[in-house]
């Protein structure tokens, strides 16, 4: 099956200026997306980096260390990018740095054949001479082995997807015990022989080639699994493998020389090393990179340029060619708790009134948050623009007293003071209540918890509708204690079907659906007031070149890296 | 030998005092370590699965007298004394440590010999020459010094010395053993940062004992039976005064090397101050435990040194 997933509209797609635009000028970024069919997509070698010339060291600041690199545990936006170099998947996306995705085979020869058509039993043929940095060959049965790892609760931390569509259970753990044999496939995994890995699901998963693009799809060597402790030294598939760790402080990615550019349509291997130098904060990795003395010159800020130095920087002439700055999918809303506002009016009144642009510029401006109006980001494929409640005077007969809670932080004060002030401009009663940062989430994540209003925010794992819109608003996911990821606990039957009906059609016959639903939604029953999507805005080293935003998670992309001597 | 084991069973007391009451602060306020580690997509029944795995379920009481039992003898695969694994990234508390140790170490060892040498050498001056410029320019540096906090002393430093005219590399901590060079050239600003803001203490602490000291009968027939004023000062009135300024230093040497946060914040260093505060922020139980009892041991054994070497320095306590 040829087929296109879907092919929006992309009249600005760089979102990620080499230079020239100001962030206010930043285009949004629609990314157009492609599951590749061709297996010739899928092979190496990947298409030269203009201007790239091998060796060097490239350096990554970042403040906090990175907790985890074992592959099956890693959900961070740092391990996500960073695993790419050292842990290649069952799929992964080809991003052009503007927009254009095109999900390819990693270790499999293509993103996966949906055997009966019914998205159910799912095929990955692995790709001749892929190997660990042992010089093992990875063979289906070492893939097979890092998804049953991902069932053991001890080694929790990454996504679960796999896990609960095979088991059909949020309660994987309970369908197989990993620990009680290690060597047992979990269910529906088959392995009919070392090249062929076969996923059958008991119910259709048509988004399997997206979520196969994870980390957690990542090989491991049974004999070299340690359990915990592989998290030190996982065996590495990509360009480079991790030399070693000093603490908290610095870890070092080496060449290796198992690697094969022929087999890897995505990834090159430029750099002699990557450092990831842990410790510094924003403004002081801000501040060297600006100077670009020795090594800082071939240097990148992972955590971006803080809003102190903003105006510096993005103020000087000489740094904007340096500077890396792009839409993300991290979205935040207002979250609206349905079972205490019931009324549609009073929720369509509240998106009506909510002033998001003081909101944006009370958090920093244009450079670092963008308005948004609909429950998808934009940059989810078929993504359409739409406003169900242009701001406007309302009506807030009815809506009595809100409480409007926020967590206990700078940011959350900073945005709910702005919120609180708009609101109550439109003539809303708003009272505000601030909740210790450290239980803000399990708190609001409570279904009876006593609140009207609260900021939530989501960035979904692949870019389509079906990582949004049924994560956040299936109501059949609330249970007592708590609900879905989303925190407005909408339960409304009618969608029920909708996510049920979009999530077998075929996956290039979704993201139109997940466009209408999105809109559906919000005019039917306004669950959140969407605020904004947030915005990559990083610094670089004059040296380094070939980095960018990445389409799907809206972080720093390595796989392109080269330094200049 | 008496002494010094009641000096041990009091530091053991106080560190079990230590751990019940970090104890009873995490739990005062409700919180959940599991919510973090069920990532995603969590639901109440992982949740609670989660917390049956790592032993979060148990009653406050069980889950402490379980880091006891550890403690004293071990667990499985985590020999004594066993502090367990960070519930953040499941790494054994005794690495999480162990690589954070080193650093504080060699931040706060070199800076306290600079704080000491320094501060001490200024206030003998000064008291030596009570009432002249060189006593009024100290005193006025030392007031200068304590009024001064020390993230505006290395935002000050960072600004001029590293990033704007790049005349030292920035900070960052490489191992002694690696590179020796590379290891001083990184930490010098903390080590500068850290002793501009402590030495004044004891420089005014040197000024008045010393000071008093050298009023006192026993100098003055010293001076008059026709020592030099150096060997007065130096044989004299300084080691008179040693008691007070060591246990100053052990004190001050002790709680800093529980951890340095201002200084390893400003200067971005992770060492145990930013591991605490990482474990604080991360609801990480057993991190937050270990490096509040590797500091209390610090703090205590730093005292019980400083009381031991108190009958060496001050012959009038033998």
């Amino acid at each position: 099956m040829a087929f296109a997933l879907v092919l929006a509209a992309c009249a600005a797609c760089t979102d990620n200026p080499r230079g020239g635009a100001s962030p206010e000028e930043d285009p949004v970024r629609q990314p157009t997306g492609v599951i590749a069919t061709d297996p010739a997509a899928s092979r190496g070698p990947a298409p030269e980096t203009a201007g790239a010339v091998p060796g060097g060291t490239v350096t990554v600041f970042r403040q906090t260390a990175l907790a985890r690199l074992d592959p099956q545990r890693i959900y961070s936006f740092m391990g996500l990018s960073i695993s790419q170099l050292y842990a290649r998947r069952l799929t992964t996306f080809a991003d052009d740095g503007s927009g254009k995705l095109t999900l390819v085979g990693d270790l499999a020869e293509t993103p996966g054949t949906d055997v009966n058509g019914d998205c159910r039993t799912w095929e990955f043929r692995i790709k001749e001479n892929v190997r660990f940095e042992t010089g093992a060959p990875v063979t289906a049965r070492d893939i097979a082995y890092g998804i049953a790892r991902s069932f053991d609760l001890t080694l929790a931390g990454g996504p679960t997807y796999l896990q609960e569509w095979l088991s059909g259970t949020p309660q994987y753990d309970k369908a197989f015990d990993f620990e009680k044999d290690k060597a047992a496939l979990p269910p529906g995994v088959e392995v009919p022989d070392d090249r062929t890995l076969r996923l059958r699901f008991p119910k259709a998963q048509c988004d399997l080639p997206f979520a196969a693009a994870l980390p957690a799809t990542a090989p491991v060597p049974a004999a070299a699994d340690t359990g915990l402790d592989y998290d030190r030294a996982p065996v590495a598939t990509g360009p480079y493998k991790i030399e070693g760790r000093t603490g908290d402080t610095e870890l070092r990615l080496v060449r290796n020389p198992q690697w094969d550019p022929a087999t890897d349509a995505t990834r090159h291997q430029y750099p002699d090393r990557f450092t990831l130098a842990f410790g510094a904060d924003p403004v002081a990795q801000t501040n060297r990179i600006m100077a670009a003395q020795g090594p800082d010159a071939s240097a990148v800020s992972f955590d971006g340029v803080p809003p102190s130095l903003l105006s510096r920087v993005t103020g000087d002439p000489a740094l904007d060619p340096r500077m890396l700055r792009s839409q993300t999918p991290r979205l935040t809303m207002l979250s609206i708790n349905t079972r205490r506002v019931t009324d549609l009016s009073v929720r369509a009144a509240l998106n009506r009134a909510v002033d998001r642009e003081s909101l944006v510029k009370a958090l920093g401006g244009a450079a670092v948050a963008r308005p948004l109006t609909t429950l998808l980001p934009p940059s989810t494929i078929g993504w359409h623009a739409y406003d169900a409640y242009p701001k406007s005077a309302v009506d807030v007969a009815g809506a009595g007293e809100l409480v409007l809670a926020h967590a206990d932080d700078a940011e959350g004060q900073l945005a709910a003071t702005s919120l609180a002030t708009g609101l109550r401009a439109a003539g809303f009663t708003i009272t505000t209540k601030a909740v210790p940062a450290d239980n803000y989430l399990p708190e609001i994540q409570k279904a009876d918890n006593p609140w009207d209003l609260y900021l939530d925010s989501w960035a979904p794992d692949w870019p389509s509708g079906a990582a949004v819109l049924p994560a956040l608003y299936d109501g059949r996911s609330i249970n007592a204690e708590g609900g879905n990821n989303g925190t407005s606990y909408l339960d409304a039957r009618p969608l029920d079907a909708e996510f049920d009906r979009i999530q077998a059609l075929p996956i290039d016959e979704q993201s139109p659906q997940w466009a209408a639903l999105d809109e559906k939604i919000m005019r039917e029953y306004a669950p959140v007031v969407p605020l904004y999507t947030e915005l990559t805005c990083t610094i670089r080293g004059p040296s380094v070149g070939g980095l960018f935003v990445d389409s799907v998670f809206g972080s720093l992309a390595f796989v392109n890296a080269f330094v200049t001597p | 030998m008496r002494r010094l084991l009641s000096r041990v069973a009091v530091g053991l007391l106080t560190l079990a005092a230590v751990s019940v009451l970090t104890f009873l602060l995490f739990f005062a306020v409700p919180r959940d370590p599991a919510a973090a580690m069920c990532a995603k997509s969590c639901d109440s029944a992982r949740l609670e699965r989660i917390r049956a795995e790592w032993g979060l379920s148990d009653p406050v009481p069980v889950q402490y007298l379980s880091f006891v039992g550890r403690l004293v003898t071990g667990a499985d695969g985590c020999p004594a004394p066993c502090l367990g694994r960070s519930y953040a990234g499941g790494e054994p508390v005794s690495d999480v440590l162990a690589h954070a140790l080193p650093i504080t170490v060699s931040v706060v060892v070199p800076a306290a010999v600079l704080w000491m040498t320094c501060g001490v050498l200024l206030g003998t001056l000064a008291a030596a020459r009570p009432g002249s410029l060189t006593d009024r320019l100290v005193g006025a540096l030392s007031l200068a010094g304590l009024a001064l906090p020390l993230y505006l002393v290395g935002a000050v430093l960072l600004l001029i010395l590293v990033y704007g005219t790049g005349t030292l590399p920035p900070p960052g901590w490489t191992p002694l053993t690696d590179d020796p060079g590379r290891w001083a050239g990184g930490l010098l600003l903390p080590w500068v940062a850290l002793a501009t803001t402590l030495a004044p203490g004891y420089t005014r602490l040197a000024r008045a004992q010393v000071g008093d000291v050298l009023s006192a009968d026993f100098v003055r027939t010293a001076a008059a039976k026709g020592l030099t004023g150096r060997a007065v000062v130096g044989r004299h009135a300084l080691r008179a005064s040693a008691g007070p300024l060591a246990t100053l230093g052990a004190l001050d040497v002790g709680a800093a090397l529980g951890g340095t946060v201002i200084t390893e914040t400003t200067f971005g260093l992770n060492g145990l101050g930013r591991t605490v505060i990482a474990a604080v922020r991360a609801d990480d139980l057993p991190v937050m435990l270990g490096a509040v009892l590797l500091g209390a041991v610090f703090v205590i054994g730093a005292n019980t040194i400083v009381d031991g070497l108190q009958a060496v320095i001050d012959p009038r306590l033998r």
